[in-house]
Parts: structure tokens; sequence; C-alpha cells
């Protein structure tokens, strides 16, 4: 009953349903590329710097080599949306197993991990980003890891807090009462109550991952044989002056996928925490 | 009852917290050089090959000569503590590219990133804390629904496009600001002209890094700002015969904007590192610069070195912060 | 000479998704230079709404004023646009309320909170006016007055707090007081204190005040006359001799019951009212209160009572309490 009255919740709130069509619409584009635009999209089909328009083989136009943009956004989708979740899976992985740990023993365990997490979130975050990837070699996983190094910190706090609220509990006694082993009480009873809060804020970490990706690649320094939308940005940034659209159609296609994230994360959270929903 | 506290014995609180603030950024400056070693030592490559890389020195003797220098003879925790003793002289090595040590590589570059990074923060809160009050004073109309789109907006964009799409605008088509740089190049001679020209260029960049963090700031402003109204207090203001916009700005706006003076805080690291991206963009002489430069030409010292100072630049923001939020609520008391 | 307040018909409607309620319905009370009203009832039956009112400060959304007027010193200010009512509050009519430390601003000192009452209304410097505050804070009886004023709220004691929202209040010597549940929030000893410091302000510069509360205790100390709220309407009016004397609503005896009286044993059982205030909401056809009350009869049921004056000076809305007024015919 429970679950279906976050769902009708969830679905009464016009933004997040709107960003869920529109990310379903996105994360379908990705899966169906190789079936809408079967060559390689970095193959030069036709003239260079057509505007969207222009030709009707080409609606988004061709870019400067005389590639086509829809194939490329399209395909783009699928390497955005892959590293966004696999960095928001660690980050989740990360934070979450931080978090459990220093909410569930406390003291000089919750202490020095909590110390770990203010040091992960005083260093320049995209500064460090650079740094692993430089240093580590420029390649996906390296990306994925180094945007979940950085982005675990606020899922750590929050899974933390939940298990200092949830630890005393009545049915997490009764555990320890019957014998359980601290690993399975974690893991089996406390985990999936203080689950709900963490997986809002694992949705916001996507966006942020993505726009992470996104900078990392438009300076130059992703993964070579990967053209995510934030490259497709910094690849037209030489031609502004003729054709900006070559910039900016990319842009628009992270802003919509972001913003459409930040909708269903605020979506959940609404539909988690109806109490708030008034204000 | 602790009874009064006069403004000096505030004064005095404040200087207890300078004083926990910098004892506790000791083991985050620790930690980021223990992390930068474990990140040299991950390396594919030797030390010497990743801190020679850049200018691919070959002659054995100078080999042999920074190997001595780096101590890699050393037992591991030997040159961990050689490299911690190094640092703490602001010893972060040469860089052959400038042909100066890093840490004066850094330094030169610093003023045009914190420029660039206070002008971001002044606009961003100038931005958000004027939206912010705008959408909770006008809550569900047309005002609130505008300033709530453009955030949600601002807040979806990313900075570097942002910078670009106001290039092609502002500069390309319209011609009114400079497509990048700090100033223009044997332009304005002297004085007044040039501090206008710094600002003309500072402007684009200003609002690409900022506008992010305006739109933070007016969402978390706004939701702050309808709950505050709601307290007592504000009744009794109203009670009191104040106006509604004396109300709001005196009494309702001064406690909303502690969330916001927190967030502000978390997200120094965030506003520094944007502003590499940035600096980038818009060719802004500053660390960001260095920074990408750095990376590109593979010149390890300077990249590890502004990780640390990066670092070290955050914790003096977060602690100015700190003396901020204290300053705005006197209910803080330090142990 | 008008009186500093006179309210007829006040009726304020709370419009909210789940359809209008009269939270005030047809409130009238007057109240003489020095004199103190006391309005009574549990919680819930619109004494703050009816306060709030007069004050034209009510949460709106959802509450708004639908009805009445308010005579101040024989003027509407029912009527009176929101910029002229921003020279009444604070200075001619004076308001405090029931937590004083959450009514005041945790960011801000005491002198800055009474300095800008005083810089509001009057023409005082900044200097004279920081003069004025310390004056206030020892006529409020503040231990320590001229160090008080640089004290944030969260350094002082809720008693404390109450004196600085009492010296707020009477800053600009307005006509009429509102005291709005004053002593509720505050220690028993406290309480004590606050409510003689208040009837000696009160004597002293001869307001007219009105005294919210669901404590009868402190009305039989404090007020002169009473007026017994339930669910939005008056239901009894008298002096506070007459009422304590002889309650005539069966809920203001039940409520006297409730209260134990001073030097009474603590064992003894209070005579408890049955049941709770109905929601406004869903208010019974009849008389609001004869869910509740002992001798409801059949007429309850189906008829609003409308207030009567069995004797002179007293109101009552009851049939029962007509009843035993009315003229015995011969039989």
């Amino acid at each position: 009953m429970e679950r279906f009255a976050i769902v009708g919740r969830f679905a009464r709130n016009r933004g997040a349903l709107v960003g869920a069509l529109l990310i379903l619409v996105v994360a379908l584009a990705a899966l169906l590329a190789p079936l809408f635009f079967p060559i390689d999209p970095l193959r030069i089909v036709g003239a260079p710097e057509l505007w969207p328009g222009e030709d009707p083989a080409f609606p988004l136009g061709t870019d400067s080599l005389g590639r086509d943009m829809l194939a490329m956004i399209v395909h783009g989708a699928r390497a955005t949306l892959l590293i966004g979740l696999f960095a928001s899976a660690v980050a989740t992985v990360i934070g979450v197993s931080v978090g459990a740990t220093a909410g569930y023993f406390g003291g000089w365990i919750d202490e020095g991990l909590m110390r770990a997490a203010e040091l992960f979130q005083t260093i320049p975050n995209l500064i460090f980003v650079l740094t692993i990837v430089v240093i580590l070699g420029s390649t996906l996983s390296n990306i994925v890891i180094a945007i979940g190094i950085v982005s675990w910190t606020s899922i750590a706090r929050m899974t933390r807090a939940e298990f200092l609220a949830l630890r005393d509990r009545e049915f997490v006694q009764a555990c320890r009462s019957m014998g359980m082993g601290d690993l399975k009480i974690i893991v089996a009873e406390i985990l999936p109550n203080a689950l709900p809060p963490v997986i809002v804020l694992s949705s916001l970490v996507v966006a942020g991952a993505i726009l992470f990706e996104s900078a990392v690649s438009f300076l130059g320094l992703g993964d070579p044989n990967v053209a995510s939308w934030g490259r497709l940005v910094g690849d037209g940034r030489q031609l502004i002056r003729s054709s900006w659209y070559i910039s900016a159609i990319p842009g628009v296609a992270i802003m919509i996928t972001v913003l459409c994230l930040n909708l269903i994360g605020d979506g959940l959270n609404d539909a988690l925490n109806p109490k708030l929903r008034d204000r | 009852m602790a009874g009064v506290i006069a403004s000096s014995s505030r004064r005095v609180a404040a200087l207890r917290l300078l004083r926990r603030r910098l004892f506790q950024a000791v083991p985050l400056m620790l930690g980021v050089v223990v992390i930068n070693f474990i990140l040299i030592h991950l390396a594919p490559g030797s030390f010497l090959e990743l801190m020679t890389a850049e200018n691919q020195v070959s002659d054995p003797a100078t080999v042999e000569l920074l190997r001595k220098a780096y101590g890699l003879a050393d037992p591991i925790w030997l040159q961990l503590l050689k490299y911690i003793w190094a640092l703490l002289h602001f010893d972060f090595g040469f860089s052959y590219r400038q042909n100066m040590p890093v840490i004066e590589a850094i330094t030169i570059n610093l003023p045009a990133t914190l420029l660039l990074m206070i002008s971001s923060i002044a606009l961003a809160l100038a931005v958000g804390v004027a939206a912010g009050v705008v959408a909770s004073v006008k809550v569900r109309t047309f005002w609130d629904t505008l300033v709530s789109v453009a955030a949600m907006f601002f807040f979806a964009a990313p900075s570097f496009w942002l910078g670009i799409m106001m290039i092609v605008l502002f500069a390309v088509k319209l011609g009114w600001l400079p497509v990048g740089g700090m100033m223009t190049i044997g332009g304005a001679g002297g004085g007044v002209a040039s501090v206008l020209d710094i600002l003309a260029h500072l402007l684009l960049p200003t609002l690409a890094l900022g506008l992010f963090y305006a739109a933070i700031y007016a969402r978390v402003l706004r939701s702050s700002m309808l709950e505050v109204s709601q307290l007592d207090f504000v009744r009794t203001a109203r009670a009191k015969g104040l106006s509604r916009n004396k109300v709001t700005l005196s009494h309702v706006l001064r406690n909303a904007l502690l969330p916001v003076v927190t967030i502000l805080g978390v997200q120094m690291g965030t506003v520094l590192a944007g502003s590499v991206v940035i600096e980038s963009v818009f060719s802004w002489p500053g660390v960001g610069s260095l920074l990408f430069d750095s990376v590109s030409s593979r010149n390890y010292p300077v990249v590890l070195g502004i990780m640390v100072l990066g670092t070290l630049v955050v914790i003096c923001a977060n602690i100015a912060v700190d003396l901020v939020y204290m300053w705005l609520d006197p209910r803080i008391e330090i142990r | 000479m008008a009186l500093p307040l006179e309210v007829r018909g006040l009726s304020t409607t709370l419009f909210t998704r789940r359809g209008e309620m009269k939270a005030v319905d047809g409130l009238s009370l007057s109240v003489g230079a020095g004199e103190t009203v006391a309005l009574v009832g549990e919680s819930g039956c619109g004494k703050s709404l009816s306060a709030l009112s007069i004050m034209r400060l009510l949460p709106d959304p959802p509450a708004r004023l639908v009805g009445g007027e308010v005579k101040l010193n024989g003027r509407d200010i029912v009527t009176l646009t929101e910029e002229a009512m921003l020279d009444i509050r604070g200075q001619e009519i004076g308001m405090i309320f029931q937590d004083p430390m959450s009514s005041l601003n945790p960011v801000a000192t005491v002198e800055k909170q009474i300095v800008e009452v005083l810089r509001t209304h009057t023409d005082l410097g900044r200097a004279a006016a920081r003069e004025r505050a310390r004056e206030l804070l020892e006529l409020v009886g503040m231990p320590d007055a001229g160090r008080r004023l640089d004290a944030y709220p969260h350094q002082l004691s809720g008693g404390m707090c109450q004196r600085v929202m009492i010296a707020m209040a009477i800053a600009c010597s307005p006509s009429v007081l509102i005291a709005d549940e004053p002593t509720t929030a505050l220690d028993v000893t406290v309480q004590a204190q606050v409510l003689a410091l208040l009837k000696k302000l009160q004597t002293d510069a001869g307001m007219a005040m009105i005294f919210i509360t669901h404590d009868l205790g402190v009305v039989a100390e404090t007020a002169d006359r009473v007026v017994v709220m339930y669910a939005g309407r008056k239901v009894e009016e008298a002096s506070v001799d007459d009422l304590f004397d002889a309650p005539l609503h069966p809920y203001t005896a039940g409520l006297i019951g409730a209260t134990p009286t001073p030097g009474a044993a603590r064992a003894a059982r209070l005579a408890d009212i049955p049941g709770m205030v109905p929601p406004l909401n869903a208010l019974p056809a009849g008389c609001a209160f004869a869910p509740r009350c002992p001798r409801v009869m059949e007429r309850c049921r189906r008829e609003r009572p409308e207030l009567s004056r069995p004797t002179p000076g007293r109101l009552v809305a009851c049939f029962a309490a007509e009843k035993d007024f009315a003229p015995k015919d011969g039989a």
C-alpha cells in the first residue's frame, strides 16, 4: 500500500513525470542507437558545417568534418548516461559503506571516517578528478572511478545519519540479542530501512556525475575512444564564429538530461517525504 | 545562565573558532599530501619518469641527480616524510616549462583565479539572494515560477557550455564584450581605464561560473525564507508595526541567510574547481589555465602542487565563511 | 468618551481545502481604560485568532476577517488600509505572545528589538532610543538592565525574554494591550512575577487589557471581567466575581470545576469536561457544546442558543440557563 502511495505522489508531480518520460526517451535513444544509426557516428558522411535543417538527411546538421550531429548525439547519450550511472554507483557503494560503518559503530571509527569525508569535500573536486585522470590515464574506468571518488561524501553523510537514527531501534536490538553478527545486521536489517533517502541522493549524484564527465571531456581529457556530449561541445569550440550550433546542440542535450534527473530527484524526494511538500 | 556576552567576548569566541579550525586544517592538509603521494606511486611508470616526463630529461647525470634529490633509494615511509618536509617548506619542485619553481608558477597565477572566484561568489550571492527573496515574497505567483524555472535551467546547464554560448552572443554576435583574456593587449593605458578593461573581461566568466551557484542560493533561500516567515518572532515584528518589507528584510532574511552561508562554505572547493573549466573557456590567466596547460603537457609537479595549494585555499575560504556564519548567528558557541 | 476598545460582531473564517470554518463567529466585547477582560476557553476555541483579528495580523491564507468592527478609541480600524494599520500596531495596541523564547528574533540584540519599536513610532534619535530602551527594561524589572541591552535572546531566561516582550509592547504607551497566554510557557514562580508586573504596568498607565488564557486560576487574579468562548463564539460574559460565584453556562461550570482552586487538596478529583472541542468543520447543528453538556436538552441539539441577559451585567448563551431564570408561571 505504502509503495503505491509513493508511486502515486510521484506521478502527481508534473515536473518529475515529465523528467522521467524524457529520461526514458534519452535512455531508449542510447539503447537503440546502433539500430537507428548503424554506421560509426564518427565517420564522415556529408559536407562539413551543414547547419541544422539545411540538409534533410542531417536534421541537426554536420560538424566541422562532415559527421552527422544527430548520430553523434544519439551515440553520445550512451556514453554520457553510462558514465553517469556507473560513477553514481561507485559513489553510492563508497558512500553507503563509509556512512553505514561510521553510523553503526560510532566512536573513533565514526570520527575518522567523517574526517576523511571532510577531506574529500575540501579538495577541489574537479582538480582532483583531473589529477587522477592525468596521472592514471584517461581511460573510461579511471574517469568513472575518479568521479565516484569525489562524489560520495553527501551519500556517506546521509547514510550515517539514517544509521544513527536506526541503530538503537527495537528491531535492531532484537537482532543483536539473538546473536546476529554486525555485518548481517547492517546489510540485512538497517540498510533496507535507510535506503530510500539514499536513493534520492544517488539520482542527484548521477546528474552531478554527468556534469563532471562533460567538463572532463570538454577539456579534452576524456577517453579518446568515447564521443560523449562534453567532448562534442569541446570539439565545436574552435568554430563558434562560423558554426556555433556544433557546440550548442550537445550542450542542450546535457542540460536537458541533467534537468530531468534533477526533476526526478526532486519528485522522489517529495514522494518519500510528503511532510515537506506543503511548504 | 551564562549572563551577558558583550562584543569583546564574541571576539574571543571568534579567535577560539579560528584556532580550532586551524588545528583541524592540519590533518586535512596531511591527508591531501598523502593522497598525492599515493597517486604518484600508483602511476604507471616510475616516479622519476613522471617528474621528468614533461621535459624529457635523458642525460644520465641529471637523472641520477634527480634520483638523489627525490630520495628514491629510500624506504617508502622515509620518502613520504621527506615529501611532507619539502611541502612544509613550500617546495613543490621545479617546473621546467615555466622555468621557475612550481610554487612561484602557481602563486603568480593565483590572484587572477581569486579575483574570478570572489567576483563569481559575489554575483551568485547578489543574484541568488535577490531572486530568492522575490520568489518567497511573491510565492506562488508568476515571479516565483520565473525564478524556479530560471534556477532549474542554470542549475542544469554546464558552466563551460553557458560560457561558450555567452561568448557567441555577447562577444561574437553583439560585440559588446571581449571574447577572452584578462586585459586588452596593448590596450587601455593604466588607471581607471585598465580597471574598466579588466571588469569588461571579467563579466562573462563571472556570469558563467556564478549563475550556477546563484540558482542554488535562490532555491535554498526561497525555502528557508518561507520557513522562517512562519516563525513566531516574525509575527512579533509585525505586531510592532513594522511594514511587510521591513520585516522581510531585517528579520526574515537575516535568519534565512544562515543555510545559504552554510552551503557557500561547503561549496568553496567546487567553486575553485569550476573556475578551472571557466578559465580554459575564457583564456583567463589563472591557476585553472595553468592546470589545464600542465595537465595537457603532463607537468606533474605543477598538477600536484595545484591540488595541495587549491585545498589550502579552500580551507582558508572555509574558515572565512565560518567566521561570517558566526557573525551572523550569535547562538554559535565554541566549545 | 469612547471606550479604548469596542469589538462588535467580529467574524474570522478559515478558508481551507476542506472547506470554510468559522473560527471566530460574531464576537463582541468591550474593554474600558484600566480594565482587564479575560478571554477564556480551551485551546482551539478562537481566542488567539480573535486577538490576531483585532491586530489584523491573521495568517492569510487561510484565515480572513469576514465581518464586524473593531473600534479603537471610537475609530473603526477594520476598514483601515494596511499602511494605516502600521501606525496602530505597536503604538496604539501592544501585543505579548505566548512563547517568549521563540517570539524574539534570535539573531538580534535586545536593544535592537526594543529600539526598533521606538524608532518606528517616535522621533527619538539613536542614542535617545537606546536610553529609553534601558529605562523600559528597568521598568519591566529586568535585573542589570544596562548590560542586558547587548544580550541576545538565547542568553536570557524565559522570564527575562517575556519581560523584553512586555517592554516592547508598552514602549509607545499603547492604550490597549493584548496579552495572549503570556505566562503559559513560564515556570510557576516566574508566572506570578510576570502577572504582577503586567497588572502593575496596566494600573499605572491605565491601559485597557485583553488577557487571553485557558487557566482560570490566572483569571481570578488578573481580570475584572471574563468572556468565555467556545467553538468561536462567546458563550458567557460576567464580572470575575459573578462568574466564579455562580457560573451560568455548563461549559464555564466545567472549566471552573476543572481548575484546582488555590489551597484545595491536590488529591481532589478534577471535574473534567468529558469529550473534546469539536473540529470547526464538524460543528453540531444546535449548540456546539451540546455533545459534551451534562444539562443537554432536546432543544439544544436542534437550535443554537443566542446570548441572553438573565441578570444585569451578565450574558449567557444557553437554554438550560435561560430556563433557570425564566419567570415561573403560576402552576
